[in-house]
């Protein structure tokens, strides 16, 4: 948290309801968003996402796992984020814990879709390599290196970035002689498939400040927000999740206008990160 | 004190009735039954009584079909003394299972996510001014989890807020909604939430028409989202109204 005097908050405030923020930004406008993809070799598919000052690496492995005896037909995909002390002295101990757990689990609430995978950025069902018997546990693991503001928006594209930046390795099954036995399988290491990442939402979090609501705040903002709804959209439109933070209550109202603005806001960001990953991607391939 | 415990228990369902039958008529695979017998936008009855741990300052214990809740309020006492000066209360929520509460044993101890949740969920309604320097405790004790936990425990929080005196702007009613199919149930049991394609979750305060905690899963158009919305809020203001009416016995049931 950042400690403001009542004159800086009134002067963002007042930014805020001028439409001209105190970087020269609208209300409606993020920072530039900066993506490098496959900096960590030791993963599946990792990605680097800066959005103003705001730091974040997210990493997908992939591991081969039983499924869970409720859906044996599918994989399961877990979400964690580390908020490591370098970026702010408030993370150490029990501070970073408390932050990481309320990401993680809106992470997975806006990203992994319903029980039945319905809404899900990843098929879990695309996971799967023999019912009931083996399939893919996707691990993707968060780190937050710098933070200034908005760390959830830019944690889902980090993400985003990472999965289409996967490859998981072509899986045979070999014929099990007994039906109940782990069933025999050989992973290919040349051959990598990728994920349809086309479906994967982005986070647009609303942060409420007076009687306007911003998108993309940085830290100073955040610390004058009275509340903030976190909304992912995919590419249709859809809304796949959404989770409140802050105090305040809202009217319902104000919650129904936000999700349309979200929704609007939701466009622009996806065809602005599609280009950024692909722009990364292709970096990449040139470099080596 | 169990005023209401021999006369049958409260009911609420979201108010009207004739709308209620067109949707389900609209709504696919109509012959389709839901495991208890319920209607689509008919809540489980809701059993609610205040009080019911001698030893704590406010408590409250909640029954909806087989989700059975209790929670303790603790304080305000002072806070730990690591934690820094601070002219506005704390609070303090932590939820946790029996080992029995669900069919596969040792699901236990305590859950972070719904602490959290259930934090969020009350620090908009409860008015922190009122008690500087102290921390209020919530302690929830899920004895057995039978779907649409969270709501439960939310109003079931604020009823034991309610019931240990702290200034509270609203009591705070929960409720959630599954989507299965083209269908949308209200107050869903485990069973349906097993295979539910989305849900989402509202608290609100009845009487000032505020949300303060909103969770969506799963994929739902803005239409959608509206009508479930609207079911929630109406089924929010009923259960609100319940307990009040719940509070209100006990005062009446003493002075008598």
């Amino acid at each position: 948290m950042v400690g403001l005097s009542v004159g800086e908050k009134n002067f963002i405030k007042h930014g805020i309801a001028q439409d001209l923020r105190n970087d020269g930004r609208k209300r409606l406008t993020y920072r530039p968003i900066y993506v490098e993809t496959g900096v960590i070799p030791q993963a599946n598919g990792s990605a680097r996402v800066k959005l103003g000052a705001t730091d974040v690496i997210a990493s997908v492995k992939a591991e081969l796992g039983r499924p869970s005896v409720s859906h044996p037909d599918q994989g399961k995909v877990s979400i964690y984020v580390e908020c490591s002390p370098t970026a702010e002295p408030s993370f150490e101990g029990r501070g970073g814990e408390e932050l990481s757990a309320e990401l993680s689990t809106a992470l997975e609430l806006c990203l992994l879709g319903g029980k039945s995978g319905a809404g899900a950025g990843i098929d879990p069902s695309s996971l799967s390599i023999k019912e009931g018997k083996v399939c893919w546990d996707l691990y993707v693991d968060c780190l937050v290196i710098s933070s200034d503001g908005n760390l959830l928006d830019a944690l889902g594209a980090a993400i985003k970035a990472a999965l289409s930046n996967t490859g998981i390795p072509r899986v045979q099954v070999r014929e099990a002689a007994s039906s109940d036995e782990q069933a025999d399988v050989d992973v290919s290491d040349e051959e990598f498939l990728q994920f349809d990442t086309n479906g994967v939402p982005v986070i647009v979090t609303l942060t409420k400040a007076g009687r306007h609501y911003i998108v993309d705040a940085t830290s100073e903002e955040e610390s004058l927000m009275s509340s903030a709804v976190s909304i992912s959209v995919n590419r249709q439109g859809i809304i796949c999740g959404l989770t409140k933070r802050g105090g305040a209550g809202l009217d319902p109202s104000v919650i129904l206008d936000m999700i349309s603005v979200a929704k609007h806001v939701s466009e622009q960001l996806i065809n602005k990160l599609d280009s950024e990953i692909e722009a990364a991607e292709r970096a990449n391939e040139e470099e080596p | 004190m169990a005023g209401k415990t021999g006369s049958m228990p409260a009911t609420y369902s979201p108010s009207p009735a004739t709308r209620k039958k067109k949707r389900i008529s609209i709504a696919n695979g109509a012959d389709w039954v839901r495991p208890d017998n319920r209607s689509f936008y008919q809540c489980r009855p809701a059993y609610l009584r205040t009080s019911a741990v001698s030893t704590a300052a406010g408590s409250a214990y909640a029954e909806f079909g087989n989700t059975k809740v209790i929670v303790s309020v603790f304080g305000p006492r002072e806070s730990k003394k690591a934690m820094m000066y601070s002219d506005t209360g704390r609070l303090n929520c932590n939820v946790s299972y029996t080992t029995f509460s669900t069919s596969a044993r040792g699901q236990g101890s305590d859950n972070k996510e719904l602490s959290s949740m259930l934090h969020k969920a009350l620090e908009g309604a409860i008015v922190l001014e009122s008690f500087p320097k102290t921390t209020v405790d919530v302690f929830a004790l899920v004895l057995e989890s039978g779907g649409s936990d969270l709501p439960v425990i939310i109003s079931c929080a604020s009823l034991a807020l309610a019931d240990a005196g702290i200034l509270l702007y609203d009591l705070v009613a929960s409720v959630s909604v599954s989507c299965l199919g083209k269908n949308l149930v209200i107050d869903p049991v485990s069973e349906e939430e097993s295979y539910q394609d989305g849900s989402l979750m509202i608290t609100c305060m009845p009487s000032r028409n505020e949300v303060t905690q909103l969770t969506v899963t799963g994929e739902w158009s803005t239409p959608k989202i509206h009508e479930a919305m609207e079911l929630c809020l109406g089924a929010c203001s009923k259960l609100g109204e319940v307990m009040r009416s719940c509070l209100k016995d006990v005062v009446t049931d003493s002075k008598e």
